[in-house]
Formats: structure tokens, C-alpha cells, sequence
């Protein structure tokens, strides 16, 4: 459970997940807006298509009347046909109405008078015993306005039955809707109707011939539409254009099937398009379930001769076919979204551990530092220009780490030297003092007497020298186990240099050697211990009075100096030169060690200077020395100003 | 005039007799810190010399007891090793002069008249 939460909790998890999510928001963006404007697009297509569709639709059913029509027109050319109308031949008449029937697939035809009695007509009732005046409206409207007319029309089932009674039977529903019963059903035929004048297109109007077709329930026209636009779907073998043909909105010709595989005629169109079409008389598209699937269907109106709104010619698609396009295109993007899935975690994988490895590398070193190993393994260079120079810049931080600590370890080895050399110098001072004291007082006690050979006498002054140079060790021991202890207070440091100059300076003199204080001008008070800074100084002016021969001289300034650590820090610097022998280089580093004198046994103690390197680091300065043999050398002396100060007040409100 | 001399070692204290005595003081010298207040008690002394790091009650103790008993009597304290501390508590309580061992006699004998003309010229 902990690895499983430290797992999602780390940084390449973080990153696989990050780009997980991009690509699941990508993919997701793209499905539902692509999705969405693709089906606008495919949809505004489909809906463009259907009104060409339905134009088309609506030339086929145009040119099957002007067929009619031409049909007609040329049966009535031959002089033939003329003249056996005028003779009354009508066995001749009837075989040409015949002969046109047959070649032009004509349902009904036939010959009236010019007052409207039937001559003939094809069917089983083909010569009428009843002249009657026949009613059928192409016939009628031809006779009345004495031109020719082709077009649309409605027979009523009687007319239908006088024509033949076959066609009537055609009217009747397979699955006739029970509502609209009241609406007595009819047929609806494209018909043609040519009248006869006596000498040609002039004279007294001799008769009409009329044919047609009835629509109810012929294929012709639906599947002369599907065939004409949709060849290439016939072709795949899929019907997927339908045609219909309504008798007001009711499907009289389609070749849209129901369920059960037969065609759908009876049915009806949806109110909504009965409105639009019939009633309103406009063009319309829906998308709409229609008998047994959703369809995208246009709609125009027919109009009949008189041009009354009687029918509607629909084509449509189904749906399907577009929005399969949908489906299509979201699987598509489905499996570019799965593949930018597999790459997102791949990528983040690899990209995650060119990352983080060294990231990871570099947390394990900082860890080993912290631990104690300075030197630990970065790993190799990344290749990443921030990485690699993050591995520079830790490594840099570990060598400079290293630097610190062993400067620090050094500090530390020179401050526990200096601490036991001052336990036991205490140690050796108390015990040392007590006979030395003896010793002085008793030799001192010895000299008095007047009795002594001139030789006792120089003998005891040297016991007495020997003891003077022991009591001297010992306060120099004395002197540096004391240390640790700084009376601080404002001082003017060019005051206490002249004063320190002043005890030294006959002793200079005598020798034969220039002294020269160049004070700096508004220095600084500084918070010293006088009396610690005053041996200080005494000791490297003495030292330095010891290096010069006579004739030299000893040049002491002070200045206002920076910090050479930190830029920040102010502070005074004394500077001593001489112009002494000066010191090899292979002594200056072992300078400041205790014991490490280079004057005649007797004449130092080899502690005057670590004393003085305690003092100035204790007072948190620096002490450095600068010598070239043969030429002098040069103490500089470098105390800061403001630190000192927070350490006062630290000792006042203790 | 007699001098009171206070120190554990021997060698100092005979150093301090034999100065002192061939400078013509009557001197008596003690060892120990306690012995020292027993003597003052019977004995007015001109001066007082005491060492301060003595075993059990030290030199700055002793010298505390003393100043309990009379202000005026002038000490010298010395010592072979010192603090500051010690230089500070025996100025504090009237100590007249801090003399560092090792010593000569010329620098036992200054400081006692140093500190035997200061009283006289009060």
C-alpha cells in the first residue's frame, strides 16, 4: 500500500499521468466537437443532395408525362389514324390504341368523340354499348379548351372501373389506413389528351385521344428514379434511395419497403410534411423515422392539371449511411487517441527517466554528503543542457563543501593545538612558578654576600640569567594560555599604535632604526582588548626592530579596509613593514605555530606570534604576512569594525 | 613590624622569610588559608601576603575573611598563575598590589615599601 502510494506520489508518475490526461483530453475534444461538426457538414451534404435528389426525381416524373405525351402525338401523325377516325374504322382505331398500349407501356387509352361518347378504348371494355359522356378530366379539360394537355390527374374509382376494372382494383390498399376512410380513395395518373381537328390544327374539333398511366402501385417511375440516381448503390447491391409517389399523403408508388419486405403503399406521410407539402405548397426536408428507419427525405408537391396540390413526389436516404460517418470518424479518433495513449506513456516513461535519473542520482549524492562523503558519484554528464549544468553546479557545491571542511578540520586541529599547549602551559606555569621563586630569591640572596669569589659570583649570575630565561618561557606560556579571554572596548587604534610605538621606539633608536606611523585619517573606532592588541603589536614591531639591521627602517600605516571575504564586512588594517632579512618561504606557512622560532636559542620563545595569531582571530581578524628574503617583510593585520560590536552587547546583556 | 606570609609551597614561604628577615621585618609565615585567620585573630600584622591558589580555602577567600575583620590591614597578593578574575576580586577587596611569581627579591622588597609608603602617606 506505501510502495503503491509513494508510486503515484512520484514525479514520473506525475509526468506518464500529465500526458495521459492531455491525450484523453485531446481525444475527447476531438471525438466531441470533430464528431459534432463532421455530422453538421455530413448532414448539411446529405440534405443538399436530397433536394438534387428530389429534383431529379421530379425530372423523371416530368419526362415520363412528356413520354406519354410523345406517345400519344405520334399515334395521331399517320394519315391512317385520320382517316379511320373520319371513316369511323374503329376496329382500326382500336388496334393502333392497342399497338400504343403495348410499345408504350400505356395504361389507359382510348378515343372519345367531340362530345365526349367513347369510340373505343383499350381493356376488356373496349367498344362501349353506353356512349355516355365520359367524365375522365384530361378528356374533359382537352375538349373544353380544344389543345392538347398532359399532366397530372386524378381518376376517381368509378371512372377507373368504366376504363377497367382491373385498374380499380389497383386503388384499392393493401393495407388500407382506417382513418382515412373518409377521404374516398382514387387514383392518380400521369395522362396525356390530344384533340382531332377536321383539317389538321384547324376546323371543327372531331375528337380527343387520351392515355395514361396510373401511379398506384406501379414501379416505374420509383424505380426509373432510384435507377437513374442511384446506380452505384444498385450496384453494391444496397437499395438505399427510396422513391414514393403519394396520392395526396397517402403512398400510392414507392419502393420503400416495411418490415415484412413488402412495398409500403397505404401508408402515410407525417403531418408535418402533409403541411408543409400538401397544404402549403413548398419544398421540404426531414429527418424522420419513416415506416421502419430514419431517414433524411425531401418532398415536393404534385399538382394536377388544374393545378390543384393532389400528390407529393418524396425521395430519402437513410440516415444510417451518414451517420455511420460518425461512428467511422470517433472509431478513427478512438484509435489515434489509444495510440497517443501508448506514446503519452512510453514518452513520459523515457522522458521521465532521461529526467529524472540524474535528478534522482543527485538526491542519493546530497543524501551522501549529508551522511559524511564529500565525494560522492553525480553519475555520468546529462545531456540536458539545465540537468547538466544542475550536475555541475552540485558538483561545484560538493568541492567547494570539501574545501570548507578541510579549511575547518585545519581550524580546528590549529585551535585544539593551541587549547592543550594552553592547558599545559597553565599546568607548567603553577608548578614552575613556585620553585622559580626559590630559586631567584636564593641565588639574589647568595649574591649579597660580600665573601663571594669574583667566580661564585659570575656563576650564581648565570643560574640567575638561566632562571630569568625560565621565567620568561613561562609567562609566554602564561600569556598564550590566556587567551581565550578579550576585555573589549572602543579604542582609537591609531592612538594605541602610537603608544605601542612610543614603548618600543628608544629601543629602535638605539639600534638605528626609523620608525614611521602614517595614521590613517577618521578611522574608525574599533573594540579591541587593549592590552591583548598592545602585545600584538609590541611583539611584530619587536620582531620586526630584531629582522632589520641598522640603517632599516620599520614603516607602520593604518587604512579602512573591506573584508576580503565578505565585501560587506568593514574593517581597519594595520599594516608593519620592515626592511629586514626577511622571511623564507618554507617558514612563513609554520609562522604562526607555537614553538617555532627561528631567533638564537634563548632570545625567543617561538610563542610571541601564535599568541598574536590568537589574539586577531579572536577579535575576529586576520593576521597575513608577506615577505620576500633579502628585501623585509610586512605584517597586515585586518580587524573588523561592526561585528565586535554585537558581541559587546551580547556580553552586556548577559 | 611583622609580616604575615600565606602559602601552601615551602619554598615560597621560606624565599619570603629569608628576604623579608634580611630586610629586618619580623616575619611569620603560615600555610594554610584557615591557620592564617586563627593567627589574625590574636596578632595585628602590618601586612599581609598571600598566595591565592592554595588546597582547600584559597588566597581569595582568605582575603574575603580578612577584609571581614579589618579594612585597613594592606595585602599583597601573588601568584604564579592567574585569571583575571582573580586579579579583578583581589583589587575588589582591597588587595594593594598583584605580584607575579616568579620574583626577585629587589621586586618583593619594592612592593612591600611601595605598599608600607602608601599607608604612611594616608
Amino acid at each position: 500500500m506505501r510502495k503503491f502510494l509513494s508510486m503515484i506520489s512520484s514525479t514520473h508518475f506525475k509526468l506518464v499521468i500529465s500526458l495521459l490526461g492531455i491525450s484523453f483530453l485531446v481525444g475527447g475534444i476531438s471525438i466531441i466537437i470533430g464528431g459534432h461538426l463532421l455530422y453538421k457538414a455530413v448532414l448539411k451534404e446529405a440534405t443538399d443532395r436530397i433536394r438534387l435528389d428530389l429534383n431529379a426525381a421530379h425530372g423523371v416524373y416530368n419526362t415520363q408525362i412528356k413520354y406519354v405525351k410523345g406517345a400519344l402525338n405520334i399515334t395521331t401523325l399517320g394519315e391512317g389514324f385520320r382517316n379511320s377516325l373520319f371513316k369511323n374504322n374503329i376496329p382500326d382505331l382500336l388496334d393502333r390504341l392497342n399497338r400504343l398500349a403495348q410499345n408504350a407501356e400505356i395504361d389507359f387509352a382510348g378515343i372519345v368523340g367531340s362530345d365526349g361518347s367513347v369510340l373505343c378504348r383499350i381493356g376488356p371494355n373496349s367498344i362501349p354499348e353506353d356512349k355516355r359522356k365520359y367524365e375522365n378530366p384530361i378528356v374533359m379539360y382537352a375538349i373544353k379548351n380544344e389543345q392538347q394537355i398532359a399532366g397530372t390527374v386524378v381518376l376517381s374509382e368509378k371512372l377507373l372501373k368504366i376504363e377497367n376494372p382491373e385498374l380499380a382494383n389497383k386503388i384499392r390498399l393493401p393495407q388500407q389506413n382506417v382513418q382515412k376512410e373518409t377521404e374516398p380513395i382514387a387514383g392518380l395518373a400521369i395522362a396525356a389528351a390530344m384533340p382531332i381537328f377536321e383539317n389538321r390544327n384547324s376546323g371543327k374539333l372531331y375528337g380527343v385521344i387520351y392515355g395514361g398511366i396510373l401511379l398506384n402501385q406501379s414501379t416505374s417511375i420509383v424505380d426509373a428514379v432510384r435507377k437513374t440516381l442511384f446506380l452505384d448503390d444498385m450496384q453494391q447491391g444496397q437499395s438505399t434511395l427510396t422513391a414514393t409517389i403519394f396520392y395526396k399523403d397517402i403512398r400510392i408508388a414507392t419502393n420503400l419497403f416495411n418490415p415484412n419486405g413488402k412495398r409500403a403503399i397505404g401508408t402515410i406521410v407525417s403531418p408535418e410534411v402533409k403541411q408543409r407539402v400538401l397544404l402549403d405548397g413548398k419544398y421540404c426536408t426531414i429527418q424522420d423515422f419513416i415506416v421502419s428507419d430514419r431517414y433524411i427525405a425531401g418532398y415536393d408537391p404534385i399538382e394536377d392539371i388544374e393545378g390543384k396540390r393532389v400528390g407529393i413526389i418524396g425521395v430519402g436516404v437513410i440516415e444510417s449511411n451518414y451517420s455511420n460517418v460518425r461512428y467511422k470518424f470517433i472509431f478513427i479518433v478512438v484509435i489515434i487517441t489509444f495510440i497517443g495513449i501508448i506514446s503519452a506513456v512510453v514518452i513520459g516513461y523515457i522522458l521521465g527517466h532521461r529526467i529524472l535519473d540524474p535528478l534522482n542520482r543527485l538526491i542519493k549524492a546530497s543524501q551522501e554528503v549529508s551522511a559524511g562523503n564529500l565525494t560522492p558519484d553525480i553519475g555520468t554528464l546529462s545531456h540536458d543542457r539545465e540537468i547538466r549544468f544542475l550536475q555541475k553546479t552540485f558538483k561545484d557545491m560538493f568541492e567547494s563543501l570539501k574545501q570548507q571542511r578541510a579549511e575547518s578540520e585545519n581550524q580546528l586541529v590549529q585551535s585544539e593545538k593551541l587549547a592543550s599547549i594552553g592547558r599545559l602551559a597553565a599546568g607548567v606555569a603553577h608548578e614552575i612558578n613556585n620553585p622559580l621563586t626559590g630559586v631567584l630569591t636564593y641565588t639574589h640572596m647568595l649574591l649579597r654576600r660580600k665573601d663571594l669569589d669574583q667566580e661564585i659570583r659570575s656563576d650564581l649570575q648565570v643560574v640567575i640569567e638561566s632562571t630569568e630565561r625560565v621565567r620568561k618561557i613561562v609567562k609566554g606560556l602564561l600569556d598564550f594560555s590566556r587567551q581565550t579571554e578579550l576585555d573589549l572596548e572602543p579604542i582609537d587604534l591609531n592612538r594605541l599604535v602610537k603608544s605601542t610605538i612610543a614603548l618600543i621606539e628608544n629601543q629602535a633608536l638605539l639600534k638605528g632604526i626609523q620608525i614611521d606611523f602614517n595614521p590613517a585619517s577618521e578611522l574608525p573606532m574599533v573594540t579591541l582588548d587593549r592590552s591583548q592588541m598592545n602585545s600584538v603589536l609590541l611583539n611584530i614591531i619587536i620582531n620586526a626592530i630584531d629582522a632589520t639591521e641598522t640603517g632599516g627602517h620599520i614603516d607602520i600605516l593604518t587604512t579602512v579596509e573591506l573584508s576580503t571575504d565578505d565585501a560587506a564586512q568593514k574593517g581597519v588594517k594595520i599594516v608593519i613593514a620592515d626592511t629586514g632579512s626577511g622571511i623564507p618561504p618554507e617558514n612563513l606557512d609554520k609562522l604562526f605555530d607555537p614553538f617555532f622560532t627561528t631567533k638564537e636559542v634563548g632570545k625567543g620563545t617561538g610563542l610571541g606570534l601564535s599568541v598574536s595569531y590568537g589574539i586577531v582571530k579572536r577579535h575576529g581578524g586576520l593576521i597575513r604576512v608577506q615577505s620576500e628574503v633579502g628585501k623585509g617583510t610586512k605584517f597586515l593585520i585586518w580587524l573588523p569594525i561592526e561585528k565586535k560590536m554585537e558581541v559587546i552587547n551580547e556580553n552586556y546583556s548577559s | 613590624m611583622k609580616i604575615i606570609v600565606v602559602d601552601d609551597e615551602k619554598i615560597v614561604l621560606d624565599s619570603c622569610r629569608k628576604v623579608l628577615t634580611s630586610e629586618g621585618f619580623d616575619v611569620e609565615i603560615i600555610s594554610s588559608s584557615d591557620e592564617a585567620l586563627k593567627k589574625l585573630k590574636i596578632e595585628e600584622p602590618v601586612l599581609l601576603i598571600i598566595d591565592v591558589k592554595m588546597p582547600g580555602h584559597d588566597g581569595i577567600y582568605l582575603l574575603k575573611e580578612v577584609r571581614k575583620i579589618t579594612k585597613s590591614l594592606p595585602v599583597i597578593v601573588m601568584s604564579g598563575y592567574h585569571t583575571k578574575e582573580t586579579i579583578n576580586e583581589s583589587t575588589r577587596f582591597g588587595a594593594s598590589i598583584f605580584l607575579y611569581k616568579p620574583f626577585t627579591p629587589e621586586e618583593l622588597i619594592a612592593a612591600i615599601y611601595k605598599v608600607i609608603k602608601k599607608e604612611e602617606n594616608k
